[in-house]
């Protein structure tokens, strides 16, 4: 598959009298191939928006290449501006202006026939309220505004940056299909997003940042499975004999609540076989797999001390700094 | 061309642009609606009055600079204590910048001929203000509210669309001011026509009125081109606004008050104003007590300097250029976060 967007080594560094130095970036990696719609996934000031903005000429890097459906950006990013839709952050609009001159706006601007505005009012659900002012919009409705925005050049690709701001769950689930809906068509789609669930529903690949760095990328269930801790919950009668008994088979388990975590088997016969065994009949046998939340967490270290509240910037890398590619194996 | 289009809606669609449009218009119609209040058409035996006072008043200036000169050459002796000037040409009725006119002598009747350049100052103070607030709440308001970010996504060519949004403020800017003042002078004229004096409107007239206009128009550019440059550079509106009150307090009163004190020659060629002036005029004339201490000791000194449009011109074309092209340079590699 080719490369839509490509990021190597990239690095930026922000700097003020008053606050300092601040490495937002630090060496960042991204790969994104055709076809794929890619969750970007990092903490609060991990250096997400920072990337985007930089992948699309808003701010300037300090080192690093990028390429944009294989233009350089930022230098060549105009000839193919064109087939980019983005949006990042909340974008602002003019309150005073209907939602349909706001796109017809856009579309002039950027030399798209203003037709498609229609069309993309009713993509993103807007189609009865384009007539209405931006500012009477609620937060949702913006960001419809805001992803309608991005559609309006019928983009090969599409860079969302936090598109479920504000949407309620009916809104959150349109977005949803309305992202898998343009994957089949072929647009290859980048969406950061703190909906962790979301990101796991709707993407077959994340990359995972943590403080200006990669820590996590490839295919979501390869990374999901990369984190298996080949845990089980076990509901038996006795749970406290069942303990000594795994045990004494020489397997980890604790009791948990009225259960047991039993972890590192690869094979959950061999739990059934030993309480068996002993007349001790599994009443439960639940594989725990990890869902990207616990993945994201445990990567970035951002629930390290739940008592503590945590601080914009407090995440963490690996042991070792170790960036888990799994596509490419780990780097250390 | 589609990206002006799109610019020429943005900045029309801008609550403060119309609000200092209304500003405009309201000004605008209090002034006319005053002057048509206050002025009448004048009958036939207060225009002969007011001609004969006018005759009158041109004969006591040629006779007291007849009677200068006369005092002068010594013809005359006079035992009254009357004034005059040790050089009697400063008296010449032929050097002054105007002579006694019946409209002078017109009490609540409006002479379009004497009144169309001060009411044309207005205006283009008005529009100075205008050009620059707008100039600056145009791009700082986009800057600010992430409007500018827009339309990078759409169009990633940064000089490209600083450029436009400047050539449609400019443009934009230089059709309202031809078009209000057309309006404001077109209805000053019909007032003098129909309620008042239209007075001597000869090609001297116009030509001068021109000038001033020529004139007036470019520094509205400059005021708008100013404002932009200014918040661009600070990324905010307030950041021209805060500027100009600096440089207004700063520099204008403060550095003013120091210089008086340090007796700087020539201090006023260090101030904007005074540029603006002579640019406006066509030429200022200042005065300066230190130009005749120490090397014309002893010697006549009137203490007058000039400063001419030109130069006064290019200060202010440099200080708008340079200003503008910091702005473009910034802009091309700002981080817009």
């Amino acid at each position: 598959m080719s490369a839509v967007i490509e990021i190597e080594g990239l690095r930026k560094t922000f700097r003020s009298l008053r606050s300092g130095r601040r490495v937002a970036v630090d060496g960042f990696d991204l790969l994104v191939e055709a076809g794929q719609v890619h969750g970007f996934l990092g903490p609060n000031g991990s250096g997400k928006t920072t990337t985007l903005r930089a992948l699309l000429g808003l701010v300037s890097a300090d080192s690093g290449r990028m390429t944009v459906l294989g233009e350089p950006s930022p230098e060549l990013l105009p000839r193919v501006a064109g087939q980019v839709g983005a949006i990042v952050e909340s974008p602002q609009f003019f309150g005073n202006f209907t939602g349909y001159r706001t796109l017809r706006l856009l579309a002039r601007a950027g030399g798209v026939p203003v037709s498609r505005v229609d069309e993309v009012l009713d993509l993103v659900g807007l189609h009865d309220r384009g007539d209405e002012r931006v500012k009477g919009y609620s937060l949702g409705m913006k960001q419809r505004l805001a992803v309608a925005s991005a559609l309006l050049k019928d983009p090969r690709l599409l860079i969302l940056d936090e598109p479920a701001n504000g949407l309620d769950p009916a809104g959150i689930r349109e977005m949803r299909d309305l992202m898998r809906s343009l994957a089949a068509n072929g647009v290859t789609v980048l969406v950061s997003s703190h909906i962790l669930g979301e990101i796991q529903l709707i993407c077959d690949h994340v990359t995972i940042i943590s403080r200006g760095r990669r820590v996590a990328t490839g295919r979501v269930d390869e990374v999901l499975a990369g984190h298996d801790r080949h845990e089980f919950l076990v509901r038996v009668a006795e749970p406290e004999r069942a303990v000594e008994l795994l045990h004494a088979a020489e397997l980890t388990a604790a009791v948990d609540g009225g259960a047991l975590v039993v972890s590192g088997v690869s094979d959950p016969t061999a739990i059934s076989r030993v309480l068996g065994e002993q007349g001790l009949w599994v009443g439960e046998l639940t594989p725990l797999r990890p869902d990207l939340e616990s993945v994201f967490l445990e990567l970035t270290g951002a629930y390290e001390h739940p008592s503590v509240p945590r601080q914009v910037g407090d995440s963490s890398l690996p042991q070792g700094e170790a960036v888990i590619d799994l596509d490419r194996g780990v780097d250390a | 061309m589609n990206l002006v289009r799109a610019e020429l809606e943005r900045l029309s669609a801008r609550r403060f642009v119309q609000l200092m449009l209304v500003l405009l218009v309201l000004a605008f119609a209090v002034t006319a609606a005053t002057t048509l209040a206050g002025s009448h058409k004048p009958s036939v035996s207060e225009l002969n009055s007011a001609r004969a006072q006018a005759a009158e008043a041109r004969r006591d200036l040629e006779a007291t600079h007849q009677e200068c000169l006369a005092r002068q050459d010594g013809t005359l002796q006079s035992d009254t204590d009357r004034y005059f000037p040790s050089d009697c040409s400063d008296i010449d009725p032929i050097r002054q910048d105007r002579l006694p006119i019946a409209a002078d002598f017109l009490p609540g009747v409006f002479s379009f001929a004497e009144q169309a350049e001060p009411l044309l100052y207005f205006l283009i103070a008005f529009l100075v203000l205008f050009g620059f607030l707008v100039g600056a709440s145009y791009i700082g308001a986009d800057l600010n509210s992430g409007g500018v970010v827009n339309l990078l996504l759409w169009r990633p060519r940064r000089l490209t669309v600083l450029a436009t949004k400047l050539g449609t403020l400019l443009g934009t800017v230089l059709v309202l001011a031809l078009l209000a003042s057309l309006a404001y002078l077109g209805t000053f004229w019909v007032i003098g026509q129909t309620a008042g004096l239209p007075g001597r409107l000869d090609g001297d007239f116009w030509s001068s009125l021109g000038a001033v206009h020529g004139r007036g128009l470019v520094l509205v550019l400059l005021a708008s081109a100013l404002g932009f440059a200014i918040a661009t550079l600070g990324r905010h509106t307030s950041a021209a606004l805060g500027a100009f009150a600096a440089y207004a307090v700063v520099w204008e009163l403060g550095a003013r008050l120091v210089l008086e004190i340090v007796d700087a020659r020539k201090s006023d060629l260090f101030m904007l104003s005074s540029h603006t002036g002579a640019w406006l005029n066509g030429g200022a004339r200042f005065y300066d007590e230190q130009l005749c201490r120490g090397d014309n000791y002893g010697s006549y000194c009137e203490g007058f300097y000039t400063l001419p449009w030109l130069p006064a011109l290019l200060v202010l074309l440099g200080l708008t250029g340079g200003l503008t092209a910091a702005a473009f340079a910034v802009f091309r590699r700002r981080d817009l976060i």
